[in-house]
């Protein structure tokens, strides 16, 4: 049998494990607007029983442990789709940057081809006019600078871009670094035997802002966690962080290396991602359809220049400055200044218009790969459009697909108030329950030591 | 007992309601402040690029609508000196058919012939006539077609050329602006500076006049004849300027129906973006701002 002395332990016992139930709600409660925190659930446990005789007495309850709620799995999937969010979001901001110098407007490459052709037909109907001459040489220079605004524009995103990655590879470094660190915090702890999940939520935050950034493939182990980019280069194993660096390669835009490896092309996902597609692919792509378009008009209206004579007579020249290949929008300009080196004229003499044919005939040649210049530049807008486009259809999806992901998440680990405040009166109670029984015990107690006293 | 487990706050995902319909409302009075559908090449890459193709052309018949005026004024111009030219002529067969009649006086037929002098003269300045500035008989070039010259049979030489010019007016389609001054006044099939000299001649010699009138009479012929070029021309071109401004009513449709705003779609959505935004706000105002705590005293 059991002595009253065990009962008051058991009821001390009792109260100890309500009380540190209780912190855990008021813990829950206090984060209840903390960013990536995982409710903690008290774990209560029957203490071993005494068998004394042929009873069996319960020695009462203990706290085992606090434990987080946390589902893994959700967690990887969150990390994957922040990932794609991260590459869809710096895609299409970036993108949408090259496209507002393909939009309609008064100044775009599209309209200043069409001025340019209707300053031609205009000088044909009276060719001797300098006015009207004056009038083709401005329209051909404005189509010059916006072939040069255009190309100087997508230069200058493509640094800025570069710089992004710089900036980028320098954020993942600092959290691979820090997550490197709370691997060891959390080893420690776990191999001491204790809870963790403190420092778990805190890393998974982390890595949730590196899979933002670049693409993470996360390994468990006994030892910790390792994380890789999706070809396996790694960025976090156990307690070592390695770190990325950025350098100037080969194009004269800065590459990622890793241990002396250029991973920069093996990158997709998350914001480095997208940086990297707009840098090293679209805005290059542009820039060499705009390169075409350019060396192509040029060259067209230089041979139509070269065949006529201008109005002193003499044979005409380059129109433009010629351009060919690489840089070409950057580098076009009007080669003549004076009006009357316009070859209009066919036949040498100064009112025949015969010669601007030749120019208005550029209009519907398919001289550009195949298209008309006006049709090659239709081309540009709708791929430069469609590439937008589609990024902010599938940025849209993807967000709604995290967004589900993290209500789910929110409904496994998220605080509920009401559910705390439930705990704690149920905690509160059992607390008050334990507390009589001491009480009661320290009144059989008095009892029993009166017992010996006379009165 | 189990029970699903809701996620407890419901608020940032009526925040990320809120920030999308914001954005839609965005983009209808955006849509409805331009009238235009496509704002930015993403909005409808496949329209985008089909208004890059609809702009250029509409832009290129403007530019033909253009031509066709100022072209307009030149062969109007034209017309009219011929017109002068042939009443001239008019006058110089009548005065030349007076001069035959034999009962004239010597001195009557100086007279006459005097008065074809001034009409010379008067033909001479017409021939020369300019528009804007540019001669519009002188051929291609650009200097004065028609000097006086006593040493040339004709009285005068013509430094023009014999070249024309064409003026794109459409797609693939080019009208002659203007006849060569040779060809006009100079011809062989009627010379009307050699007439109108002959005739003088010939009244202040008494002698052949009637042949030099009907030679007068050969280059009125030519010069009407003539001038059915500039008549037919500005008929092409007042049938082309019809068919162009019909051209641009297409193109405009056409562009309405690639970019335009479908106004009565577009503000029902703005309307309701609107609607869908104080909903949200209203829920949001009205969500539970209380827990179980509240009510344990």
């Amino acid at each position: 049998m059991s002595s009253l002395l065990s009962t008051m332990y058991l009821a001390t016992g009792a109260m100890a494990a309500d009380q540190g139930a209780l912190e855990a709600t008021t813990n829950n409660a206090a984060n209840v607007n903390t960013p990536g925190y995982s409710r903690e659930l008290p774990i209560l446990q029957e203490t071993p029983p005494v068998v004394v005789g042929n009873l069996t007495f319960g020695t009462g309850v203990s706290l085992a442990k606090l434990e987080s709620v946390r589902d893994p799995i959700l967690q990887l999937s969150i990390q994957q789709e922040t990932g794609q969010q991260g590459a869809l979001n710096s895609f299409t901001s970036a993108l949408s940057q090259a496209q507002s110098l393909f939009t309609a407007g008064a100044s775009d490459i599209g309209s200043e081809i069409s001025n340019l052709f209707s300053s031609i037909s205009q000088l044909s109907t009276n060719p001797s006019s300098t006015a009207l001459r004056q009038g083709v040489l401005t329209a051909a220079s404005n189509l010059t600078s916006s072939f040069n605004n255009a190309a100087s524009n997508l230069s200058a995103q493509r640094s800025n871009l570069d710089l992004r990655v710089v900036q980028s590879v320098q954020q993942v470094n600092t959290l691979t670094q820090q997550i490197a660190g709370l691997n060891g915090q959390i080893t420690t702890l776990q191999n001491l035997g204790q809870e963790a999940g403190t420092f778990i939520d805190q890393r998974d935050v982390l890595i949730n802002q590196l899979s933002g950034l670049i693409d993470v493939s996360e390994i468990k182990s006994d030892s910790g966690i390792t994380l890789t980019t999706s070809n396996g280069t790694a960025l976090v194993s156990g307690t070592r962080s390695f770190s990325l660096a950025a350098q100037p390669g080969a194009s004269g835009v800065q590459h990622i290396f890793s241990q002396g490896n250029d991973i920069t092309s093996t990158l997709s996902s998350g914001a480095l991602g997208g940086f990297i597609e707009v840098r090293d692919q679209k805005i290059p792509g542009l820039l060499t359809s705009l390169d075409t378009l350019a060396s192509g008009l040029s060259a067209g209206f230089n041979t139509a220049n070269t065949t006529g004579f201008d109005l002193n007579g003499n044979t005409g020249g380059p129109l433009f400055t010629p351009v060919v290949g690489a840089g070409s929008a950057a580098k076009i300009g009007v080669a003549i200044s004076d009006p009357a080196l316009i070859a209009a004229s066919s036949d040498g003499s100064a009112g025949s218009n015969g010669n601007l044919a030749k120019f208005s005939a550029i209009q519907n040649q398919t001289i550009i790969s195949g298209a008309t210049p006006t049709t090659y530049y239709s081309n540009i807008v709708f791929s430069v459009g469609n590439d937008v486009s589609n990024g902010t259809a599938e940025l849209q999806s993807s967000q709604l697909v995290l967004q589900q992901l993290q209500d789910q998440r929110g409904s496994i680990s998220g605080v509920s108030l009401d559910e705390e405040a439930a705990n704690m009166t149920q905690y509160q109670q059992a607390y008050d329950a334990a507390a009589h029984i001491v009480t009661t015990v320290n009144q059989m107690l008095e009892t029993v030591i009166n017992m010996g006293t006379l009165p | 007992m189990s029970s699903i487990r809701v996620k407890p706050y419901p608020l940032p995902d009526l925040l990320a309601a809120l920030a999308d319909t914001q954005q839609q409302q965005n983009t209808s009075s955006l849509d409805l402040a331009t009238g235009a559908r496509i704002n930015k090449p993403s909005d409808d890459p496949a329209g985008a690029a089909q208004m890059v193709i609809n702009t250029a052309q509409s832009s290129q018949a403007d530019t033909f609508l253009r031509g066709i005026t100022s072209v307009t004024g030149l062969l109007q111009t034209a017309d009219s000196t011929l017109n002068s030219v042939v009443t001239a002529l008019q006058r110089a067969i009548s005065l030349g058919t007076e001069g035959a009649n034999g009962t004239l006086s010597d001195s009557d037929r100086a007279d006459v012939a005097s008065e074809l002098t001034g009409i010379k003269q008067q033909l001479l300045s017409l021939a020369n006539t300019s528009y804007q500035g540019e001669f519009i008989f002188s051929g291609t070039s650009t200097v004065q077609p028609f000097v006086a010259d006593l040493t040339s049979p004709s009285g005068v030489t013509y430094n023009g050329n014999a070249g024309t010019n064409n003026v794109a007016v459409g797609q693939n389609y080019s009208l002659q602006i203007n006849q060569a001054g040779s060809q006009l006044f100079t011809s062989a099939s009627g010379n009307v500076f050699q007439s109108i000299s002959d005739l003088i001649n010939s009244l202040q010699a008494n002698n052949n006049i009637g042949s030099a009138v009907s030679e007068v009479s050969d280059a009125y012929n030519h010069i009407t004849s003539q001038r059915v070029f500039y008549g037919n021309a500005l008929n092409q071109l007042q049938t082309q300027q019809n068919y162009l401004n019909s051209e641009k009513v297409d193109l405009a449709t056409a562009a309405d129906a690639i970019s335009a705003t479908d106004m009565a779609a577009t503000s029902t959505a703005f309307t309701q973006s609107q609607l869908a935004i104080q909903a949200d706000l209203a829920a949001m105002s009205r969500m539970s701002q209380s827990s179980l705590f509240d009510y344990l005293k």
